[in-house]
């Protein structure tokens, strides 16, 4: 007999099995996280809007399809939940600009996943426009972390990620500008997987940045993250960044032995800021790698001010060419601190972003190069901080300032594929987590070493407190 | 000139007009974007020039372009 727990936070790698073998209906899943929606969402707001009947309707129509033998795959009859900045009927983008938006059909990745078989339970919050942190004072209100209820979620995938990890969808589709889906993952205390850019594509999602987008999804395990990109990956013809390129099976390598894998830690980004709360844990994780035989390596690279240099004028250049319009036109509908970061978008000059994307080019090098010649993964923390509380009012420019120790942003820039994983927690019980990252369309590597990590570490099994 | 007045020069050259207060909480963001100007320079410089000399991000995306059209461009550079 499946308890109600046990039900909401099994994987969807032991879900799928039970579904295809008729153990469990669609309908009964569904049911059951809708229940668990009404039950949590009160204390958590990770939902800006909840498909009740539509998803309810598929599920139905999934199970009918399964009864008579037409079962899709793994994720056939799933309820995953989608991040709000993706076209998939109302469409608020968490902005109150956008508030009555209703795409008329569904974004690419979204379809894909609905081919798959994966049953949309609604829409999950996000930062305003996936960059502009809400407050309590925000139209739409802040994402609660389901470790901490005091604490944000992370962002910008912040809905998708509290969900995930609190039992109320199997896994969600997040974005990722400068790091929107591990750090929310990271916070969290789940899997989120950036894949290589132009491996997912963004076709229907709203844009922040269109040099350094992603997509992909948010899970509770790696295998999870490997059965949701298998779902929503491969060529889009509607994305100019989409790269046509055989998808291969993302599970494929899992459970292989990471004998001899070379690990290139990148330590110059993150030893001298890393808030040693988080470097704690992380420690341990390289340690385990250690005794898992992959042999642990250093890196040269950048520091975190320069990453921090080619991220943040680049990222907000490219949301001003997206914005300005919209904030001098219906600016007092944005929240005034997002409002403020496409303002200051178009205070970068043509040159400054132009050296950014030469300099990005070296760095890419750089690392492709250590790929090639010196190691199979790198590896350095998700982020130097702990999350913060949730804020009353606007925090400012925040993320513009050299506190802001985000180590994520190099794979956007780089378009490397990355992985984060949960690695435990830091004294005050905040989720701790690393990131992998690999070759450019190795995801199937990142995903089999993140996975001989966590099968190791067993810190998947620790759900929060609700 | 001081920052908050250059700031509130290029803003207006998009005709985005701010308030005091608004302008203000631009200031330290704009001095980080002058500093985070030199760091980029100073990578870019640290090279030398021709392994500095690399086409600008972009280039790449018009052949990926000829690879989506319904082709009338011949791409192995015949008539």
């Amino acid at each position: 007999m499946t308890t109600a727990p046990e039900l909401a936070y099994m994987p969807i790698s032991e879900l799928s099995g039970k579904i295809q073998k008729k153990d469990i209906s669609p309908v009964e899943i569904t049911q059951a996280m809708l229940a668990r929606i009404d039950e949590l969402e009160p204390q958590l707001h990770a939902f800006n809007i909840v498909f009740k009947d539509e998803v309810l309707v598929a599920a139905r129509d999934a199970e009918a399809e399964i009864q008579r033998g037409d079962y899709r795959g793994p994720l056939h009859g799933v309820p995953i939940g989608i991040k709000d900045i993706y076209e998939c009927g109302p469409t608020t983008c968490g902005s109150q600009a956008l508030e009555n938006y209703v795409a008329e059909e569904d974004c690419t990745s979204v379809a894909k996943l609905k081919e798959a078989g994966a049953l949309i339970l609604g829409k999950t919050a996000t930062y305003e426009f996936a960059y502009g942190f809400p407050t309590n004072q925000s139209y739409y209100k802040p994402t609660h972390n389901p470790w901490n209820l005091a604490r944000d979620a992370g962002g910008s995938s912040s809905g998708t990620a509290a969900s995930t990890a609190a039992g109320m969808a199997y896994a969600g589709m997040g974005s990722c500008t400068g790091g929107s889906i591990r750090w929310p993952a990271q916070c969290c205390g789940i899997v989120g997987l950036k894949a290589t850019y132009g491996r997912v594509s963004r076709a229907g999602v709203y844009p922040l940045s269109w040099s350094l987008d992603h997509t992909g999804p948010l899970t509770r395990t790696v295998t999870d993250a490997a059965l949701m990109l298998q779902g929503c990956a491969g060529y889009d013809p509607l994305d100019p960044a989409s790269a046509n390129i055989p998808v291969p099976d993302f599970t494929a390598k899992l459970g292989r032995d990471i004998t001899g894998i070379r690990i290139g830690l990148l330590r110059s980004i993150y030893e001298d800021d890393c808030d040693p709360k988080l470097l704690g844990p992380y420690h341990e994780a390289v340690k385990k790698f250690g005794n898992l035989g992959a042999e642990i390596v250093d890196v040269p690279s950048i520091t975190l001010t320069q990453l921090q240099a080619i991220e943040w004028p680049g990222l907000f250049a490219e949301c001003a060419t997206i914005h300005v319009d919209n904030i001098r036109n219906c600016g007092d509908k944005y929240n005034p601190h997002a409002k403020l970061f496409a303002a200051y978008g178009l205070l970068v000059s043509g040159t400054q972003y132009l050296m950014g994307a030469q300099v990005r080019a070296q760095v890419r090098d750089d690392l492709l190069n250590a790929l090639d010649k010196k190691v199979d993964v790198l590896m350095l923390p998700t982020s130097g901080f702990q999350i913060n509380p949730i804020a009353d009012e606007s925090p400012g420019l925040s993320i513009v300032s050299s506190d802001f120790s985000v180590y994520t942003p190099i794979f956007n820039f780089t378009g490397l594929p990355a992985i984060q994983v949960p690695c435990g927690f830091d004294s005050d019980g905040l989720p701790v987590g690393f990131q992998i990252a690999g070759k450019p369309f190795d995801e199937q590597t990142i995903c089999q070493v993140a996975y001989a990590y966590e099968q190791a570490a067993e810190w998947h099994t620790q759900h929060p407190e609700l | 000139m001081d920052k908050k007045a250059i700031i509130a020069a290029k803003l207006a050259e998009w005709e985005l007009k701010l308030t005091d207060a608004e302008l203000d909480q631009l200031v330290v963001p704009y001095e980080n974007l002058l500093r985070w100007q030199g760091i980029v320079e100073g990578m870019l410089k640290s090279r030398t020039l021709v392994a500095g000399m690399r086409m600008p991000e972009s280039e790449p995306l018009l052949i990926h372009a000829l690879d989506r059209v319904d082709t009338a461009f011949d791409k192995t550079g015949g008539a």
